[in-house]
């Protein structure tokens, strides 16, 4: 091993970029251990260290900045809750990606998926007029003074085909729970959550000022969001700049209606399926129960659990940008869990975030299972039996 | 002064037996109380001392022989303390002794256990392994009397007991009884527990029987143990060839005990030399953050990492699994080497941290305990902690740290 001298100057920058407790690291190793790349073969597996990235940053030193190391990390807070010192693990990366950010040095597929954040607000370069499309012809009240909650939906159930099913599905039960809720439409800016984790500080609080700019303006008090991604970010990381709101993810709106007897579900039994925990309602969240209560409810529900569940979950690897970035087949998160969804002997896997709708279903078609295995979003299923 | 030069003594492992033997040599009264049926603590389950790698039985041989040969020592076991009255020079303690429905008369020959066929989870093995219900608590077990379990008190295998005694020893109708004592000064010296590494839910404890945490190893090592001495895997019996010590298993963990014991490296260290005599074509693979052989101790590191079936790896392991071939796979990173610890074994043991008596219920007396419920010491106080419930140590550094508090506590009950 060849010496290397430290730039201190360089930690001194990442850990004013917000890599706060950088020096709290004590090097054991566990996160690295403990991280999903350790359960998958590949080049990010192998060039992604956590450990050795964050000692690289204690250092100064070069040599972490590629797409599949520093930018590997799907913020998926596996490592954070083990962590024996507490460390924020998430804030040191994005403190690490926020410093070359900065100068431009983020991976070339981020790019695109920043420029459409500013040009659209959103980042899947759709244009901001047709933010209401996934509405179809089912009409869906828009949000005014007397309006309890305000629905926000993800930008990537807004634009995404596949994912329009989910922001339909969600608003049509909360319609039959008798929710007051309404959609504010086109003037509506993506959360920030991911460009915030992919390093972009300014693009974030850009996006955040201009929401909270018009959620303040329309008399927001109370939100649904349709992903965890958003509950996390509005509910963590808008207060900080002046939004202040009682954020919740649809499953909890949801099974709160059931066990008021709002809502009841009826047709067809829903069979065996299993829930893949994502990392933001989960880990980051602590919704363990109520997508739980609500697929119980559904009739002939038959609730299986995968090996690794709750806040044992495997991420999807859709967090910290990588939804936008590609990973081979054959070395992705999502293919465990469709194997462990099959093991477990589900004929449906239900998670409840966009980003992990992408990531199984793509990873279920990859894998050929598609005729054993439907991923849906919880909310498709409910809104199936109502 | 009368019985204000009385002192008493809680806690009967190796700190409150060198604190009382050490009072009552300087002159003073003193009274033991123990809460398990027989003197010697957790030293008793020990196979052997760190760094001298002898058994812990003759230094304990010889405690309870200045023990018996002092009338100025009385000791009480089964006994816990309830309440304390008074201050420094002129305590009130009351004390609950429970039944042991066996008295002085018994001579230790064992013929109640012969008719008794009830067997309960040996106590002194952690669960590994059965006891008769009539049972002497181990071989060298100071006061070398049986104990009864209350599971058979009132049944016929109870009387059958009594039947079986020669000697009028089994007294099944005995009661519990409060014992009340004036005394100058308390010696605090309740010891430690283990740190619950179920809690560490990916090391696998409780889950796979062949992960068992160091103490449990201590007993599998020991020619009294469950094993007869043979380190063998729980689960089959098996010889165990390959064993993994897990060092920091819930220390130094701000999500469990955030301390440092500074005793679990040597610990380790120690059982890995078990392992290496037992079988000549061993291995013992040692998981570590860092190896703390603090001071004199760094000797006896730089002799086990000698030998070169002994591995030490940079690693906090971060999963526990079953092998599919058998055997408990470990996972986690290689800091030093680089790349991945993926290593499978026979046995896997858990360095377990040192949890202080006093940290579940903190007794509701004149004392004041740290963050982790270390008891602190106090200059104002006449209750002096001893050993292990003031901070982790190891046993050498319990016997001085209890000498000192015997010093401190005679201070007290003269007055001084």
């Amino acid at each position: 091993m060849e010496p290397r001298i430290p730039f201190l100057e360089v930690s001194d920058a990442i850990i004013l970029s917000g890599a706060e407790n950088l020096y709290w690291c004590m090097q054991c190793g566990l996160c690295t251990g403990t991280c999903p790349y350790r359960l998958v073969t590949g080049e990010a597996s192998e060039e992604f260290n956590v450990r050795k990235v964050q000692r690289m940053g204690q250092l100064g030193l070069e040599g972490f900045e590629s797409e599949n190391c520093l930018f590997a990390c799907t913020t998926c807070r596996a490592c954070v809750d083990v962590c024996p010192r507490g460390v924020d693990i998430i804030g040191n990366i994005r403190g690490m990606r926020r410093m070359l950010a900065e100068v431009g040095s983020i991976p070339p597929s981020l790019k695109p998926i920043a420029g459409s954040l500013h040009a659209q607000g959103n980042p899947w370069s759709g244009p901001r007029d047709k933010r209401t499309e996934w509405i179809k012809d089912a009409p869906v009240p828009t949000f005014s003074a007397d309006t309890e909650y305000f629905l926000f939906v993800c930008c990537t159930s807004c634009f995404d085909v596949r994912s329009q099913r989910i922001a339909r599905s969600v608003a049509k039960a909360l319609q039959a729970a008798g929710v007051s809720f309404g959609i504010i439409g086109n003037e509506e800016s993506c959360c920030g959550e991911a460009i915030r984790k992919v390093g972009d500080e300014e693009l974030f609080s850009k996006l955040a000022q201009s929401n909270i700019e018009l959620f303040n303006g329309k008399g927001v008090k109370k939100i649904i969001v349709t992903s965890p991604h958003c509950l996390f970010t509005f509910k963590n990381e808008y207060p900080e700049f002046g939004g202040e709101y009682e954020v919740c993810h649809y499953t909890e709106i949801l099974s709160q209606a059931v066990k008021d007897g709002k809502i009841s579900f009826s047709g067809d039994a829903v069979g065996a399926l299993a829930m893949h925990d994502p990392c933001y309602l989960g880990r980051h969240s602590g919704l363990y129960d109520p997508p739980r209560e609500l697929m119980s409810a559904l009739p002939g529900a038959e609730v299986k659990e995968l090996s690794r569940n709750r806040n044992k979950s495997v991420c999807c690897q859709g967090g910290g940008g990588r939804v936008w970035m590609e990973t081979r087949a054959g070395e992705r998160f999502a293919e465990l869990r469709i194997n462990e969804a099959l093991d477990a002997g589900a004929k449906t896997l239900v998670t409840a975030c966009p980003y992990c709708i992408t990531m199984l279903e793509d990873s279920c078609n990859v894998l050929g299972k598609g005729d054993q295995l439907a991923v849906k979003d919880l909310s498709e299923v409910v809104a199936e039996h109502l | 002064m009368g019985d204000n030069r009385k002192i008493l003594v809680v806690g009967g492992g190796i700190s409150g037996l060198t604190a009382a033997v050490e009072a009552a040599e300087a002159g003073a009264e003193v009274v033991v109380v123990e809460r398990k049926p027989y003197l010697g603590g957790r030293v008793s389950q020990f196979n052997h001392y760190f760094p001298k790698l002898c058994p812990p039985a003759c230094g304990l041989e010889i405690n309870f022989r200045r023990i018996k040969n002092n009338p100025a020592i009385s000791y009480h076991t089964l006994a816990t303390v309830e309440s304390i009255s008074g201050g420094p020079g002129n305590y009130e303690v009351n004390v609950t002794i429970q039944p042991r429905f066996v008295n002085d008369n018994c001579t230790g020959c064992g013929e109640c256990a012969k008719v008794c066929s009830t067997e309960i989870p040996n106590p002194h093995d952690y669960g590994m392994g059965n006891v008769k219900a009539a049972y002497l608590p181990h071989p060298m077990a100071f006061p070398f009397k049986y104990v009864i379990d209350p599971s058979i008190v009132g049944t016929d295998e109870g009387k059958a007991c009594a039947d079986a005694c020669a000697y009028g020893a089994v007294d099944l109708a005995m009661q519990p009884a409060t014992l009340t004592f004036s005394v100058g000064a308390i010696v605090w010296a309740t010891g430690w527990a283990p740190y619950d590494a179920t809690k560490v839910d990916y090391l696998g404890l409780g889950k796979y029987p062949d992960v068992v945490t160091s103490v449990m190893f201590e007993r599998l090592a020991a020619a009294d143990g469950p094993t007869g001495g043979k380190i063998l895997r729980p689960s089959d019996g098996k010889e165990a060839k390959s064993v993994a010590f897990v060092q920091c298993a819930g220390s130094r963990d701000e999500n469990h005990l955030p301390y440092c014991s500074g005793v679990c490296c040597l610990a380790s260290l120690k059982q890995a030399t078990y392992v290496r005599e037992q079988y000549p074509d061993s291995k013992a693979y040692i998981y570590y953050i860092d190896v703390r052989a603090m001071g004199k101790y760094e000797d006896f590191y730089t002799k086990v990492d000698q030998d070169e079936n002994v591995t030490l790896i940079k690693s906090k392991i971060a999963r526990v699994s079953q092998a599919p071939s058998g055997g408990l796979l470990l996972e986690g990173e290689d800091i030093v080497n680089g790349g991945k610890v993926k290593q499978v074994v026979d046995l896997v043991v858990l360095a377990v941290g040192m949890v202080p008596g006093t940290a579940a219920v903190k007794p509701e007396l004149p004392m004041e305990y740290d963050d982790f419920g270390f008891v602190v010491s106090s200059g104002a106080s006449g209750i002096v902690p001893a050993g292990c419930v003031k901070a982790p140590m190891e046993v050498a550094a319990s016997v001085q740290d209890a000498t000192a508090a015997a010093l401190k506590a005679l201070q007290c009950a003269m007055g001084r």
